[in-house]
């Protein structure tokens, strides 16, 4: 709302100036425009002197009185802005935390907001993503049947820790990741803040499941250096939308697969409960970041070299790495044996092989979808890390 | 800082003088204009410092102004003052319906600020007794705080206030800055205290240079100094510190009172 009105009366009865007539006086001030005039009726006999003060210090001009009726021209000193309702192209740091459509006060601090412009940050759908996300959210002690885990034989019960283990891991950097970029954002965009927050939600509990999951096992698990770099090189990015890509659109994408993969070869109904819980959270995170990756290619031509650059500076990252971390090939492939019986294994070791065929084709078809050219997007999808995410 | 800066002197009334003028001299410097300040305890050291030419510039009460003028014959030169330092006037507060006229004095208390305070003191008893109150007649309750700061600190005022509102003043005499901020902040109870008469107007801080002191040094002063907004944040910062949303060109003509009220006293 912007200050409009040209004249306005209020009644002040006998009300001092700080006895109540101030908390009449100035929410009428904000209805007026610079220049409009206040009309104030009183038959309080000290408040001539003390508006006469009190205008003085707030610059707005005190006409006079007569017979009761205090006149007095509103200044232009400090007039409040409005801020757009909807999301501004380009937003103002010095708005601070002040919602999106209150009138502003100048000459508040700068904020250290970097992430400012409507083009990279806000796609229209996140209010509804936002909405899905928190009608979507579930409880990690009531909602799995935790009951139906039984100890299993060696070597299931280590794969299935192991691989329980990684996603944990790769999960605690998918809480990281957007925590870096929460800060960065103004808070005229603020549900894209409030979606990563419900992304973030997922994530702690995604932890905390694969994590209980993991150590009623009671089996070792190993953390990979190749999986360590992996994710220190997603933790080290400083781009929102390069983020979202390399994480949400590539990392969860393919990640997708992977839950689905554990979920078909699951030992047990608690096991497969989770997985499935986990990858329709991930699905949301996915389809998060695909939005906004489209939103910021719509409007910046030029992001689809830095995101391609960001991919093969990454890519540098793992050559000489080899393939997927042998502790979570090994597990998977048992994990889909169901043991180590000899002709099992073979029957795991094919199962694992589609998985990576399925895992390369769905990447492609998502950079297809997030705006890619094919030919483009087999050459991302060739790139991406071994570790998944 | 360069041999040539501007030395400005200033009374650190309060630790937040180290703050509004460390601010100021960043916007100095911002202005291309070299600045640096002397914080002194009270006053007179630094009207002294002004008049020896130890600190080119002093910002000063105005009774310390009234005072450099005197002493320098009317040579020396003002610089600039706040919005707020325009038109400055005193009231009279009195415990509500204890009074109904200043005329009503005689015979009662009357709790005033520092003796070096212009507008708790000095200027108020100057108008009671012009407007015919005999003086002599009136019991005065005396706060004497930070002597030497000319009623800066405002302390002396707020106890004014507090001896109002508690009843062991019938009346008072305060800024009219300090009564109208106080109520608009809330601190005053209304049904205990009104404001019963105020004062004609009157100047109040000046910017003083040392008539030696060159035209470039005060013309890049005053540009430095007028460059600040209150819309810019961290100038607001400074001048919400320090009483003003606007600096304002210097004038005399709002002083003559005070020199008056220095000469019934001498």
């Amino acid at each position: 709302m912007r200050p409009a009105a040209a004249a306005v009366a209020i009644d002040a009865g006998d009300l001092p100036l700080g006895g109540g007539a101030l908390a009449l006086v100035r929410p009428a001030l904000l209805l007026l425009e610079p220049g409009g005039a206040l009309a104030i009726v009183s038959s309080n006999p000290a408040l001539e002197d003390d508006l006469r003060t009190w205008c003085k210090v707030e610059h707005h001009e005190y006409l006079g009185v007569e017979q009761g009726r205090h006149v007095l021209r509103r200044g232009s000193l400090s007039v409040p802005t409005s801020t757009s309702a909807e999301f501004p192209a380009v937003a103002d740091p010095s708005t601070g935390f002040a919602p999106r459509g209150v009138l502003v006060e100048p000459g508040g601090p700068i904020y250290p907001y970097s992430l400012n412009d409507r083009d990279h940050v806000a796609p229209a759908e996140v209010a509804e993503l936002y909405r899905q996300a928190v009608q979507s959210q579930w409880d990690a002690t009531r909602d799995i049947p935790w009951h139906t885990i039984k100890p299993l034989p060696e070597p299931l019960e280590g794969a299935l820790c192991q691989v329980m283990t990684f996603l944990a891991e790769n999960e605690l950097s998918a809480l990281y990741v957007p925590s870096k970029f929460v800060s960065r954002i103004h808070p005229a965009y603020a549900e894209v803040g409030m979606f990563l927050a419900t992304q973030m939600n997922d994530e702690a509990r995604h932890i905390d499941v694969f994590l209980r999951r993991a150590r009623l096992g009671r089996a070792q698990s190993v953390s990979s250096v190749t999986t360590s770099q992996s994710l220190l090189s997603l933790l080290q990015l400083e781009d929102f939308a390069e983020a979202s890509f390399l994480l949400s659109v590539l990392g969860e994408g393919t990640f997708l697969d992977l839950l689905k993969y554990v979920e078909k070869h699951s030992p047990d109904e608690a096991t497969t409960e989770l997985v499935r819980r986990a990858r329709v959270d991930e699905t949301r995170h996915v389809h998060f970041g695909l939005v906004h990756v489209r939103h910021a290619l719509r409007n910046d031509a030029s992001l689809y070299g830095r995101l391609e650059a960001s991919v093969r500076k990454r890519a540098a990252t793992f050559s000489g790495a080899g393939g997927v971390p042998a502790p979570i090939a090994d597990a998977l492939t048992i994990l889909a044996a169901g043991g180590g019986d000899p002709q099992a294994v073979r029957r795991g070791h094919d199962a694992f092989r589609e998985l990576m065929e399925a895992m390369a084709e769905n990447r492609v078809r998502r950079l297809e979808h997030a705006g890619f050219t094919p030919s483009q997007a087999q050459t991302l999808s060739d790139l991406h890390t071994p570790n998944f995410m | 800082m360069k041999a040539d800066a501007i030395l400005v002197g200033a009374v650190a009334y309060d630790p937040k003088a180290v703050t509004i003028w460390e601010g100021i001299r960043e916007h100095f410097l911002d202005q291309q204009v070299a600045m640096d300040f002397v914080l002194f305890s009270n006053y007179e050291r630094q009207v002294e410092a002004l008049l020896e030419g130890q600190i080119d510039v002093a910002w000063n009460t105005p009774l310390a102004h009234v005072r450099i003028r005197r002493l320098t014959e009317n040579r020396s030169i003002s610089l600039g003052m706040r919005d707020s330092d325009r038109d400055f006037r005193s009231r009279l507060i009195a415990r509500k319906g204890a009074l109904t006229s200043i005329q009503q004095l005689e015979g009662r208390t009357l709790a005033v600020g520092s003796r070096d305070s212009t507008q708790a003191r000095i200027l108020p008893l100057h108008f009671l007794a012009q407007a015919g109150v005999d003086l002599q007649k009136v019991k005065l309750l005396v706060f004497d705080t930070d002597v030497g700061k000319h009623g800066d600190t405002g302390t002396s005022e707020l106890e004014v206030l507090n001896a109002v509102h508690a009843g062991r003043a019938d009346a008072g005499a305060v800024g009219d800055l300090i009564w109208v901020l106080e109520q608009a902040a809330g601190h005053v109870d209304s049904a205990k205290v009104e404001s019963i008469w105020t004062t004609p107007p009157f100047d109040h801080c000046m910017f003083d240079a040392n008539p030696t002191v060159s035209k470039e040094k005060c013309d890049a002063f005053r540009r430095a100094l007028m460059a600040m907004r209150w819309e810019n944040p961290k100038h607001r910062r400074v001048l919400e510190l320090e009483g003003l949303k606007q600096w304002m060109e210097p004038r005399e003509e709002g002083y003559a009172s005070l020199r008056a009220a220095l000469d019934a006293l001498a």
